[in-house]
């Protein structure tokens, strides 16, 4: 199946699930869990659900377009549902037949994969979905998001796309895969992902590796972060401070694929990150429903 | 009464972590017990069943209702409760108010520990329906389970391992209505994921009994045993069809029998040319990547390009869980190729001087300090045990070269292969058999079921980072405590104690304190003789667990590790011999008159030296005659049998005669003998703790 097709299958089951369809978002970031459509979607009591494609940027996981199977940048298939349904499993199983998986003739596993994202100060509980041995899926249970605990809980589902299609096709390198067809007067063009995207590799993984401008970044780093607290303090402003956030958080991923931060050095500045992030988060939160943190209610109530 | 009825209780899931399964299943039926027998349930036979989506429990025995619980209450004395014209008091009316009884039902006796006759009423409390009390608490039950990594979904306040879906709870045939975060107990569940593709509707449960059939048709076997028997015949049949057999691991047939509820064996295959990697390198990174067995030539020695896995389902119609399998697996042989090759473009020696950016432990500093500390160690101790300067270059080169392969790739990638990737590459690069292998082995024993080194090298090197570990966290105040021991010290200390053990060395522990302790020097921040004390106290403890693992009896511990621990092989030398005669009825009397010496002498000082002639008993001269042979044996079984031979004499000595006589003289030349008895004794054992 052809990258396009499996996306545009993804949307259309999920729109039809009643979920909005979003975009991804035009900032250099690490996982769909940072597009605000997540990050703030997921906090609060407001019924949310949404889906979109995200771009996903790997400084470290860059290969210079040569390795068949790891790549700098990847796309991953967002769901956010809001709050979790109780058949959420089983959506997503049907979600996996609308790309033409027959389950009756593969096996298909959840296995324990506990998601953290400590630049968000998000976690959350789940599995890794495993379809015939390979990783297919992440599924989690968000439980916090910007340090906030999640009432109600979000079901988060990630498709690795390529890997989906390298998968479904039995492709031995991810640039073999076809993205889709060209259709002119001349004739009919298939366009593979290498085509479209192997010389950005190469390029993105040089500069990454070598030719990123190391001082730069980090004054950039701290600048970033000078600017977000500045939008959030004077200003108010969550959203824009969120984005100086995002920013320092790939300008972290370019030092770190460099080697350029030392693991003493690495949790104080995921830590800078992450203030930042959940300092957004709270302002998101008493924006929108006028309180900082959802009413904490006894752990253990449910059960009668 | 009427007959018992069963109990069965299952929590239908979304996929619970396999670690959590047994954790949980065990809590819960422990917790279950305890509250049936508070209220006189007693349960026989509570099963406990789990699959990925489910935790059940199965009990017997349990009465319909709770027996009737007959109480006695006593108030006041009688004289304070009726008057003297035999009418009740205020007292007593208010005593049998409070019980709810008439005053009439008010008896008068003497109840045992009361000095007179006080107010007595029986009180019959009727016993509830099992249902109606299983209703109550079954909730708050679930409810308590400890979860580790507890989770809420949805709008729920209640938190779980993973999302309760589905509840069936009977009793008998009756279903028990409980609810919990909404979900409320039926007498249906659910089978297999693909089973319900054909069936919309849920499995009907009609009584505890039928469970696990209605269960295993429905596509789920609910029981962890039969699932890993029957994964353990495929995994034994499907070797064998190509003609190997499986690489045991006991600890990954656990997790595929956890991990699914239909249990099939697939084999796959991979390309041979990756047959190449080491052998440690494949079955890591099948068990760790893909939770898959390796297969192995009948010999055990080379593995056949085969690997088997488990599939969550029935069968693999169309091929695709073992084309899957073999794609994803090729992938991750590729990246352990290319590590495989990458790490070797250098000398592992290479990596010496780049452990110093690996911190050990915040005082002790890096890995290159502890390597220098190793280093030292070894050489100390190995020009103690041999003269060969061969060898002992050997020892330290291997000691130079231990930690290198923290450096590399492939122990990046699997952290559990440290070691033997050093060990592999050394001998790539053809370094001494002696030196790779110890590198190699030089973790082991990894755990009390893991074999130490197997050469003498490898010990050497595995004590002596061990050693370093041991002591010099000692040092810096890292103590084990109760259960606390982040670091894994015991087991470590354990390592040094069985190679002790094994190898007979002439090395006590309290030498290899002093010399680590040397290594160790100006980084310790604590004072030495408080750390000696700790560590010997340590490996006392150690020792002490040795000698059971190696199967004494505890007479034998107690009595040979109470005369001394210093030296190891001595110290098994007399087990060994304390062994044969462990049932030996003579040891008991022995003993016996071990404790009455012992008793005797307590407040004497007794000289060595003493006047034979001054014996006057037969009982007493045959003693004296006695112990000059037995001072003089030298061989511990000859000597244990002196004094087996010695117990009967003993006991004649203690009924003739009384020790602490008039006679002063007579009374020191006996308290002599006694003492130089016991010293003789306590070359062995201290038989006063033998019983």
């Amino acid at each position: 199946m052809h990258i396009q097709e499996l996306i545009l299958r993804l949307q259309r089951f999920w729109a039809d699930r009643g979920c909005l369809i979003g975009q991804p978002y035009d900032l250099e970031k690490g996982a769909g869990t940072m597009n605000p459509l997540t990050f703030f979607g997921a906090l609060g009591s407001k019924p949310w659900n949404v889906a979109y494609v995200e771009p996903s940027r790997r400084p470290a996981d860059g290969r210079y377009g040569e390795n068949p199977f790891r790549v700098y940048k990847h796309l991953q298939f967002q769901v956010i549902l809001k709050p979790s349904p109780a058949k959420v499993q089983d959506l997503y199983i049907e979600s996996l037949e609308a790309l033409g998986i027959d389950l009756s003739k593969h096996d298909l596993r959840f296995e324990e994969d506990n998601w953290e994202s400590p630049s968000l100060g998000a976690w959350g509980v789940g599995w890794q979905v495993v379809l015939d041995g390979m990783e297919i899926s992440q599924f989690t249970y968000f439980q916090q998001v910007g340090g906030l605990d999640c009432r109600p809980v979000s079901a988060e589902l990630t498709y690795g796309i390529e890997r989906i299609c390298m998968f479904l096709g039995g492709y031995d390198n991810i640039f073999d895969l076809v993205h889709g067809e060209v259709k002119t007067d001349d004739g009919v063009f298939p366009v593979t992902y290498g085509q479209m995207r192997q010389r950005e590799e190469f390029e993105l993984s040089a500069y990454s590796f070598e030719h990123a401008d190391l001082d730069l970044h980090r004054t950039l780093f701290e600048a970033f972060e000078k600017e977000g607290w500045r939008l959030l303090k004077d200003h108010g402003h969550f959203l824009s401070a969120y984005e100086q956030a995002l920013k320092m958080s790939h300008t972290f991923n370019v030092l770190d694929a460099r080697g350029a931060v030392s693991t003493t050095e690495r949790p104080g500045i995921i830590k800078r990150v992450r203030d930042l992030a959940c300092a957004c988060a709270k302002a998101y939160l008493e924006h929108e429903e006028g309180v900082a943190t959802p009413v904490a209610a006894d752990a253990k109530g449910g059960a009668q | 009464m009427s007959a018992t009825q069963t109990f069965l209780l299952e929590l239908h899931c979304e996929e619970i972590p396999a670690r959590f399964l047994d954790p949980l299943t065990r809590d819960f039926s422990a917790a279950f017990t305890t509250w049936a027998n508070g209220q006189g349930l007693a349960v026989t036979n509570l099963e406990a069943f789990y699959s990925p989506r489910k935790l059940a429990w199965r009990g017997a025995g349990l009465p319909a209702s709770q027996p009737n619980q007959i109480e006695t209450q006593v108030g006041p004395p009688q004289r304070m409760c009726v008057d003297e014209a035999g009418k009740p008091t205020i007292q007593g009316e208010k005593f049998a108010e409070k019980w709810g009884v008439p005053f009439s039902a008010v008896r008068f006796e003497q109840p045992a520990g009361k000095k007179e006759p006080c107010a007595v009423v029986t009180l019959t409390k009727q016993g509830r329906p099992t249902a109606e009390l299983l209703q109550e608490a079954l909730p708050g039950l679930i409810a308590s389970l400890h979860v580790p990594k507890a989770m809420r979904w949805g709008h729920s306040q209640f938190e779980f391992v993973r999302p309760i879906r589905n509840i069936l709870c009977l009793f008998g045939e009756q279903v028990v209505p409980i609810t919990v975060d909404g979900v409320t107990a039926t007498n249906t569940t659910w089978g297999h994921r693909l089973f319900h593709r054909q069936h919309s509707e849920p499995i009907r449960i009609a009584t505890p009994a039928a469970y696990e059939a209605a269960l295993e048709a429905a596509g789920v076997v609910v029981s962890l045993e039969a699932r890993r028997t029957r994964i353990a015949q495929q995994l034994d049949q499907l070797a064998a069809e190509v003609g190997g057999r499986v690489v045991a691991d006991a600890e990954l047939l656990d997790t595929l029998a956890e991990i699914v509820e239909f249990p099939k064996i697939v084999r796959g295959d991979f390309p041979a040319a990756f047959l190449e990697l080491p052998k440690e390198v494949l079955v890591t990174s099948l068990r760790e990547h893909q939770k898959s067995f390796c297969i192995e030539k009948l010999d055990g020695t080379d593995l056949l390009p085969f690997f088997l896995t488990a599939a969550n389902r029935v069968d693999d119609p169309a091929g695709f869980v073992k084309a899957g399998n073999e794609w994803v697996l090729k992938a991750r042989l590729y990246d352990a190729r290319f590590f495989f090759a990458e790490d070797r473009k250098h000398p592992l020696s290479d990596r010496l001087e780049k452990l110093q950016a690996l911190t050990f432990q915040r005082e002790l500093g890096s890995y290159h300090a502890k390597t220098g500390r190793v280093v030292a160690l070894v050489k100390t101790l190995a020009t103690r045990l041999s003269q060969d300067e061969a060898h002992v270059n050997r020892a330290l080169e291997a000691a130079r070269m231990a930690k290198c392969d923290l450096r590399t790739l492939m122990v990046g990638e699997f952290p559990e292969l440290q070691g033997i990737m050093g060990g592999e590459y050394l001998k790539h690069e053809g370094a001494h058999e002696e030196v790779w292998k110890a590198v190699k082995e030089h973790y082991r024993p990894i755990g009390a079921d893991d074999a130490i080194p197997g050469t003498a090298l490898g010990c050497l090197l595995s004590l002596c980072d061990k050693l370093d570990t041991v002591v010099g966290c000692f040092a810096v105040g890292l103590i084990p405590s109760g259960s606390k021991d982040p670091l894994a010290l015991r087991r470590a200390g354990q390592g040094i104690v069985r190679i002790l053990w094994d190898q007979g060395w002439p090395l006590t522990p309290a030498d290899l304190i002093q010399a680590s302790l040397n290594t160790v020097g100006a980084k310790a921040t604590k004072p030495t003789a408080e750390t000696t004390e700790a560590l010997l106290a340590f490996f006392r403890d150690r020792v002490a667990y040795q000698l059971e693992m190696a199967g004494y009896a505890g007479s034998v511990r107690r009595s040979a590790l109470a005369t001394g621990w210093a030296d190891l092989a001595d110290l098994k030398a007399r087990c060994e011999a304390l062994s044969a005669f462990a049932e030996d009825a003579r040891f008991a009397s022995l003993a016996q008159s071990a404790k009455r010496i012992g008793n005797i002498l307590k407040d004497e000082m007794p000289g060595d030296a003493f006047d034979a002639a001054v014996l006057q008993d037969a009982s007493e001269t045959a003693l004296a005659e006695r112990l000059e042979t037995l001072e003089a044996t030298d061989r511990q079984v000859t000597l244990l049998t002196a004094l087996a031979d010695l117990a009967q004499p003993l006991e004649a000595f203690f009924n003739a005669v009384m020790v602490k006589c008039e006679d002063p003289a007579l009374r020191a030349a006996r308290l002599s003998l006694l003492h130089r008895l016991r010293q003789a004794f306590l070359r062995v054992a201290d038989f006063s703790l033998w019983q």
